[in-house]
């Protein structure tokens, strides 16, 4: 609809007369601060990246093991039965190559958004993160990556923890 | 096993802030009002003549009338208290040490809400004559923080 309008009503400034206190304005901040309880599985999932590992929870019942871990069955509602260590390699499930940045600049080298199949999970579960030290045009489905982890004095339990996940090299099965 | 136990190492919450900011532009009539009290100290207001009716805070139109209004009026900087209220506690909700007189001032046909200064809680009259006091020139920046308070005028 805008698309019609070519000149729109109204007064239109421009940043620099803020700058040159040609108009005056208030500038105002919300004060927005949350807490976020990361709960029992999730703690324990970002306590884990914290030491440099990757864990899910298993259910016995579904013999499914899900990452991230969670407190109850998705498939059956029972409660999960234990935490398991998960491997920091996996497979590329789907990716996206992204020419802008979140608040929309373009941008020469793509961010390289992707689910990755965690070994060790059941098959189809995995996470979304970042891909990198990769050719985006060499970049496919089902390639084998590696978790590239910041050093252990940096890490804060978040995952972020995990700058990214680079090409494995290996051979690949399917 | 269930996992009903929290990780005593993991962390517990996520900590963050929503990076919200803002900014105001006041508009054709207030930035006139605004640029007014900050360089020559006045309060104005607009007077629409049809409906014999002066605008405090200036307006660009009557909302009466609907018409356009440029007849600008220097107010002065007397009004009276119309109603007033006494606030006990902060933002944060905690107790003030010293209890702050928010007033609505009539001046013209309309008002501004606003402190009053150097006024004992129960010295405060509906009617009473109260005056701007400003910040020194250098020191305004257009906003109606310009005006530190109202306090009683001289009789």
């Amino acid at each position: 609809m805008t698309s019609n309008h070519h000149a729109f009503p109204g007064t239109p400034l421009s940043e620099d007369e803020f700058r040159q206190g040609k108009i005056l304005f208030n500038h105002d901040r919300l004060n927005g601060n949350f807490a976020w309880d990361t709960g029992i599985a999730i703690g324990s999932y970002l306590a884990g990246l914290k030491e440099g590992y990757l864990s899910g929870s298993r259910c016995a019942h579904c013999r499914k093991v899900v990452i991230p871990p969670r407190v109850v069955c998705e498939w059956c509602f029972r409660p999960m039965d234990t935490y398991v260590r998960l491997g920091d390699t996996g497979t590329v499930n789907t990716f996206s190559l992204c020419y802008v940045t979140w608040d929309v600049q373009r941008i020469i080298d793509p961010e390289m958004p992707a689910v990755i199949e965690i070994d060790g999970a059941s098959p189809g579960h995995g996470i979304l993160h970042k891909l990198g030290e990769v050719d985006p045009q060499a970049l496919h489905i089902g390639m084998r990556v590696r978790a590239v982890w910041k050093p252990a004095e940096q890490r804060t339990g978040a995952i972020t923890d995990i700058l990214y996940f680079k090409p494995t090299g290996e051979e690949e099965t399917r | 096993m269930t996992l009903l136990e929290r990780d005593p190492h993991a962390p517990d919450n996520w900590q963050g802030s929503l990076p919200v900011t803002n900014r105001y532009t006041f508009g054709l009539a207030g930035e006139r009002f605004f640029r007014a009290l900050k360089e020559n100290g006045q309060i104005t207001g607009t007077y629409c003549s049809a409906c014999d009716h002066t605008y405090v805070p200036a307006q660009t139109y009557c909302e009466r009338c609907l018409t356009e209004l440029d007849d600008w009026r220097d107010i002065g900087l007397v009004g009276e208290v119309h109603t007033y209220t006494i606030l006990h506690v902060d933002l944060d909700g905690c107790q003030k040490s010293n209890p702050e007189i928010i007033a609505f001032v009539r001046m013209g046909d309309g008002g501004l809400v606003h402190r009053l200064g150097n006024v004992a809680p129960d010295g405060i009259e509906f009617g009473m004559r109260v005056q701007a006091i400003l910040k020194p020139p250098a020191e305004r920046q257009g906003s109606i923080l310009d005006i530190l308070y109202f306090e009683p005028a001289a009789a």
